[in-house]
């Protein structure tokens, strides 16, 4: 979806250059999504973005792309919008959610979560994990007597996500002043240990059930 | 998706599971893992400094029955290999003699870099040894 970006854009109805995301200027046909997700719904490339605006954002666009709406039009421009509304919805959903946004913004900037290779985790990161994970395995292989210390390993879980959870807010905060690739650099490994956290906490609340 | 027989044998009865002692100068420890899916992996081997071949290997892998047979499998392969022919595995290798199957392709490519970290461990200890002053009983 993201290679179109930075192509020259021309309607597909009328050949013009649309000069608008959504419409074209000159036909008011709809047009295919061009842009990134934050374009489309108006909003600058920031991380600490204004929920409310974005809600507001996607309620519009949701109306103006239904397909009920291009009920009359030409069989391109209905199927358009039942594109455009799917790449809307998966648009809306990427930016509410913290996490996927910061994986998103990194996405865009060629950092994959798909591609990501043990060297790129920090050593104590993988230390800190593999810690928690002996930890957590010495306890699993005990009997019943072993629950308060899973509840108490839950418990150190579920603050250490929350810690992360700041961490990353405060990524969002540096790369909201300085667009740096530091910034990138640090939500890309808080990310990380977020992933790992996240799954060991889902281990330990499996064992709790 | 069904795990391959191979998997499910080292998956149950995983090789060389355990740990060496990581300050001991001939063990060289390798840490990785793939935050995606959480695994992480822990691989070490012990070098006959004079042979250069590896006498031991242990390792302990958090992670999916993939990661835990790739890594089972690694130290198998390892032990009995100088520390360059070991350097040579490959993560198809792994691929394979495993069957793994494309989406757990990321879990041999794990064993074949905690292979490569122990190695690079290793050898960084050699290196701050030589480059030091010997105990002269050493």
């Amino acid at each position: 979806m993201l290679t179109q970006i930075g192509q020259t854009v021309t309607c597909w109805n009328c050949g013009k250059s649309p000069e608008e995301v959504h419409f074209c200027s000159h036909c008011e046909s709809l047009q295919p999504p061009t842009t990134d997700y934050f374009e489309y719904f108006g909003l600058p490339r920031k991380l600490q973005i204004d929920l409310g605006a974005l809600e507001q954002s996607f309620y519009r666009l949701s109306r103006r792309l239904h397909p009920d709406v291009y009920f009359r039009r030409p069989e391109r421009e209905r199927q358009l919008a039942v594109d455009a509304t799917a790449w809307l919805n998966d648009a809306y959903r990427t930016l509410k959610d913290p996490v996927a946004r910061g994986e998103y913004l990194l996405d865009l900037y060629g950092m994959k979560k798909s591609e990501q290779k043990s060297s790129n985790v920090p050593p104590e990161l993988l230390e800190e994990v593999f810690d928690l994970n002996m930890a957590l395995e010495e306890i699993r292989t005990g009997d019943d007597s072993v629950r308060p210390q899973l509840i108490e390993a839950k418990a150190k879980f579920e603050n250490l996500l929350e810690e992360v959870d700041h961490s990353l807010e405060a990524g969002f905060g540096e790369w909201d002043r300085t667009e740096s690739r530091d910034a990138l650099e640090k939500i890309y490994s808080v990310l990380n240990r977020r992933n790992y956290i996240r799954n060991l906490l889902r281990d330990v609340n499996a064992e709790l059930v | 998706m069904a795990y391959s027989e191979k998997v499910l044998d080292h998956y149950n009865k995983p090789r060389n599971v355990g740990t060496l002692d990581k300050n001991d100068p001939n063990v060289g420890t390798g840490m990785v893992g793939a935050p995606e899916c959480g695994d992480v992996m822990r691989l070490q081997l012990k070098v006959n400094e004079e042979t250069q071949i590896i006498e031991d290997a242990k390792f302990k892998t958090f992670g999916c029955g993939s990661a835990i047979a790739s890594s089972s499998l690694a130290t198998e392969w390892i032990k009995g290999k100088t520390v360059d022919e070991a350097l040579e595995i490959k993560n198809t290798d792994i691929v394979s003699e495993l069957s793994l199957p494309p989406v757990k392709i990321h879990c041999s490519v794990l064993a074949e870099d905690a292979i490569h970290a122990a190695i690079t461990d290793y050898k960084a200890k050699r290196a701050a040894r030589e480059g030091s002053p010997q105990p002269a009983n050493a």
